[in-house]
């Protein structure tokens, strides 16, 4: 007996995926600009340069770890979709990202590709690696990526996705580059108000969670102590810990920062030294009055400004 | 200073040499009424500088035609060396012969050149101004591009490192012990993984890995990256998208070994040589459709020759449909079905056979707390397999067919430490009645994302008794980790 590949029930299923196949193709309207970011502070960004042009969603929610962001499937339709893709870069979304563009099936926003945003483009990288070695922690490789908590960078940000943005779409380059110009000065504006509200935290001296506030910290001149975590990524060990107590209390350090982490530790070092914990996150949307840009760095100012007084 | 002025002098005899006649005038009047405001501001040095022009344009006629660079050289070199008299009456010499009718043609009116040359002045200080305005205004935008340019610097630096694949190697290791067979320190795997962009088309990847029975290609595939409607396309050597875990890696796995089940109705990880479409759906939501072919899936599926050729109806055949929905931020739910269809199926030695047919369904429930995820998480999924197959003719009127599957929960107790439970139900393909069902807690400690160890404890009934080592009371201490870059991507999350 020969069984026949393509008879009876085969063909049937055959035919029906064939027809399923060619039913999905081809409809496509043409719409706003789909522009997907990693997080909501760039898709904020995004929608205030692109205006009424440009539909900016962001995939994490921002009270994510900021390197915890789950590999989700339901991000794969999404990126799929997208005109553009806006992120942070220097190996910031390196856990989640790349796998999912793996399976988007959309060359326009693979690496190198226009539509690629990279948000990481000028910005003078801090603390960049002395030593590339896993011993040093695995989620800084590149320099420390945290770079939105310093607004004047966010001017860099701002540019690179208008720029990215005209990239794709020349037509709209006057739209982009005339509501860019209108964000900077907005900005430059709360730039000039925080440089004032800020002055009481020169110096400041403070302990974070994680290593993310060195673009803030240089910028008002506070102090970092220490970290809580061993090397980026790796959790405290009991010696750490001692440590950073002792650390704590000869350096007087007066706030800990820590914003999607475990709040045990932070508290545990409350406890034992009396520094004050403060829980900030690092994106916009960590809370829901920090739904933009401004309003998160208006906060965080806010905050610590209170805090340190 | 010097270099700057000779390359203007060369400049200016270029021009000389190449301005129809008629335009040489204003050209003259030029350069001499420049010549003659050095001369009021200070007379030493402009006639200093008026020698070595003169000697500069002698040179410049001389080498004209020659490369810039090189007679620029020439020139500095004339224009430092000869400071004598001689210099002086070679001057005077170039300037009676070739230079003085024209310049006294030029020289009717000297304060009209001067004018001339004020007028000039203002022009270029105008322009001056606007330009620096216009740095000024690209200041901010200036640094975006120095550090582009950065960029660009340290991206080739790094050029030699950044064309190499990116090279990864897993090492995972147990200690066991089993009650029925004793105890062993298994090499379980040393593997090494590649990775990397082929063209803007496609890339390339692979895993060689070393066991205790030698080293094979685990993996090796290419995949497009930019193919039209969706598709993406799959060849050479790798784990077919057959099921959840059975195309992860056994190191990736949240437990020790490969279920049983797996093990006997797959046969171990779903290796396969093939091709394989991959389609996702361009649905609001998650919905990914396989189609694939293959010479057998099963890297431990002994029943099928992989190296001899075979008739198109001998081959395997596969077709997956995956799909997630996210209940709320964060639970999620995600379904697949597998079914892998061997149109005629000759094991090894047999003269004939009939069809097997191969299916799954697999089920994952996560809770993945968004505020949380890296200290808190629950995964529960299983996956049940059904086979069915008829082989040989002396028994025509039945196929043999056999259930079987797994179910496990894992629960994430912080950032390190989690720990599950695992149940395997797994019979025997070849006397369809007879199974296997395992117990097996255990504990994970990711010491950090790349270096972790797991104690499990398994206890099974086995009533299959094909091999000893199934049952019993077992326990493993498992040690895994990474070096480089190491990356299973979507299909191993």
């Amino acid at each position: 007996m020969k069984t026949k590949l393509l008879s009876g029930k085969n063909w049937k299923t055959i035919l029906l995926t064939f027809t399923f196949l060619c039913l999905q193709t081809g409809l496509v309207f043409a719409q706003q600009i789909r522009v997907v970011a990693s997080w909501p502070a760039l898709a904020d960004i995004t929608k205030q340069i692109g205006k009424e042009l440009v539909n900016a969603e962001s995939l994490a929610t921002g009270v994510e770890d900021p390197h915890g962001v789950p590999m989700k499937p339901s991000f794969v339709p999404r990126l799929n979709r997208a005109d553009a893709l806006v992120l942070i870069g220097l190996d910031d979304e390196l856990s989640w990202l790349p796998a999912l563009l793996e399976v988007a099936s959309n060359p326009k926003i693979l690496p190198g590709q226009p539509g690629y945003i990279d948000c990481s483009v000028g910005i003078p990288v801090a603390e960049p690696p002395v030593r590339l070695d896993r011993a040093e922690g695995d989620l800084h490789p590149k320099g420390n990526p945290h770079y939105l908590l310093d607004p004047v960078y966010t001017k860099i940000v701002a540019q690179n996705i208008a720029a990215g943005l005209s990239r794709n779409f020349p037509q709209h380059q006057a739209a982009f580059e005339k509501n860019l110009k209108a964000y900077v000065t907005e900005l430059d504006s709360w730039i000039a108000r925080w440089e004032k509200m800020t002055a009481p935290l020169k110096g400041v001296k403070f302990v974070e969670y994680h290593q993310e506030w060195v673009y803030f910290a240089n910028r008002y001149g506070l102090k970092r102590v220490g970290a809580v975590e061993l090397k980026p990524g790796i959790e405290p060990t009991p010696n750490h810990i001692v440590d950073l107590v002792q650390r704590i209390k000869q350096e007087k350090a007066q706030v800990l920062l820590y914003g999607a982490q475990n709040p045990r530790v932070p508290q545990q070092l409350a406890n034992e030294t009396g520094i004050k914990v403060l829980r900030l996150y690092s994106s916009s949307g960590g809370r829901p009055e920090t739904d933009s840009y401004i309003k998160w760095i208006d906060y965080t100012v806010r905050t610590l400004v209170q805090a340190a007084s | 200073m010097f270099p700057r002025a000779s390359r203007n002098f060369i400049s200016l005899t270029i021009r000389f040499h190449s301005y129809p006649l008629g335009r040489i005038g204003g050209l003259v009047r030029k350069t001499f009424g420049l010549l003659l405001l050095l001369f009021l501001s200070k007379a030493s040095v402009s006639s200093y500088i008026l020698d070595n022009w003169l000697v500069a344009l002698l040179f410049g006629s001389l080498f004209a035609g020659r490369e810039t660079g090189v007679y620029e050289r020439e020139v500095i070199v004339m224009v430092l060396s000869l400071r004598g008299r001689r210099q002086i009456a070679v001057s005077a010499f170039v300037v009676t012969v070739f230079l003085i009718p024209r310049v006294c043609l030029a020289q009717t009116s000297e304060l009209e050149a001067i004018r001339g040359i004020v007028k000039n002045l203002e022009q270029q200080l105008q322009k001056a101004l606007e330009r620096i305005d216009q740095l000024e205004k690209e200041k901010s935008a200036g640094s975006v591009r120095v550090g582009e340019v950065e960029k660009s610097v340290q991206s080739l630096k790094a050029a030699p490192g950044a064309l190499n694949p990116g090279i990864g190697m897993v090492l995972d290791a147990n200690v066991e012990h089993k009650s029925k067979t004793g105890g062993n320190f298994n090499f379980r795997s040393a593997e090494i993984g590649l990775a990397a962009s082929v063209d803007p088309f496609a890339r390339l990847y692979g895993f060689i890995n070393g066991t205790r029975e030698g080293v094979e290609v685990d993996e090796a595939a290419a995949i497009t990256t930019s193919l039209p409607w969706n598709l993406t396309a799959k060849g050479g050597r790798f784990l077919a998208d057959f099921g959840r875990l059975p195309k992860i890696h056994e190191h990736e796995l949240p437990f020790v070994n490969e279920p049983l089940s797996v093990e006997r109705m797959i046969g171990g990880e779903t290796q396969a040589d093939g091709v394989e479409l991959n389609y996702l759906f361009p649905t609001p939501f998650f919905l990914r459709a396989t189609l694939g072919g293959y010479n057998k899936i099963g890297e431990g599926n002994e029943r099928i020759d992989n190296n001899k050729p075979r008739s198109w109806s001998r081959f395997t055949y596969l077709g997956r449909l995956n799909t997630y929905f996210d209940l709320t931020d964060n639970h999620s739910i995600e379904f697949g079905t597998s079914h892998a269809l061997t149109p005629s199926l000759r094991v090894s030695g047999d003269a004939g056979g009939g069809s097997r047919i191969l299916n799954g369904i697999d089920v994952t429930y996560r809770y993945q707390p968004l505020a949380s995820v890296v200290y808190q998480g629950l995964t529960v999924g299983g996956e049940f397999f059904r086979n069915s197959e008829r082989i040989g003719f002396d028994d025509t009127s039945k196929r043999r067919q056999s259930y079987g599957g797994y179910s496990y929960a894992e629960l994430k107790l912080n950032k390190n430490w989690s720990t599950g439970f695992l149940f395997d139900y797994a019979p025997s393909i070849e006397s369809p009645g007879k199974k296997t069902i395992g117990y097996s807690p255990f504990v994970t400690w990711n010491i950090s994302e790349f270096n972790r160890l797991r104690l499990q404890f398994t206890h099974a009934d086995d009533r299959v008794r094909e091999e000893k080592g199934d049952g019993g009371n077992q326990v493993f201490l498992q040690w895994t980790t990474v070096i480089g870059a190491h990356t299973h991507g979507f299909l191993g999350r």
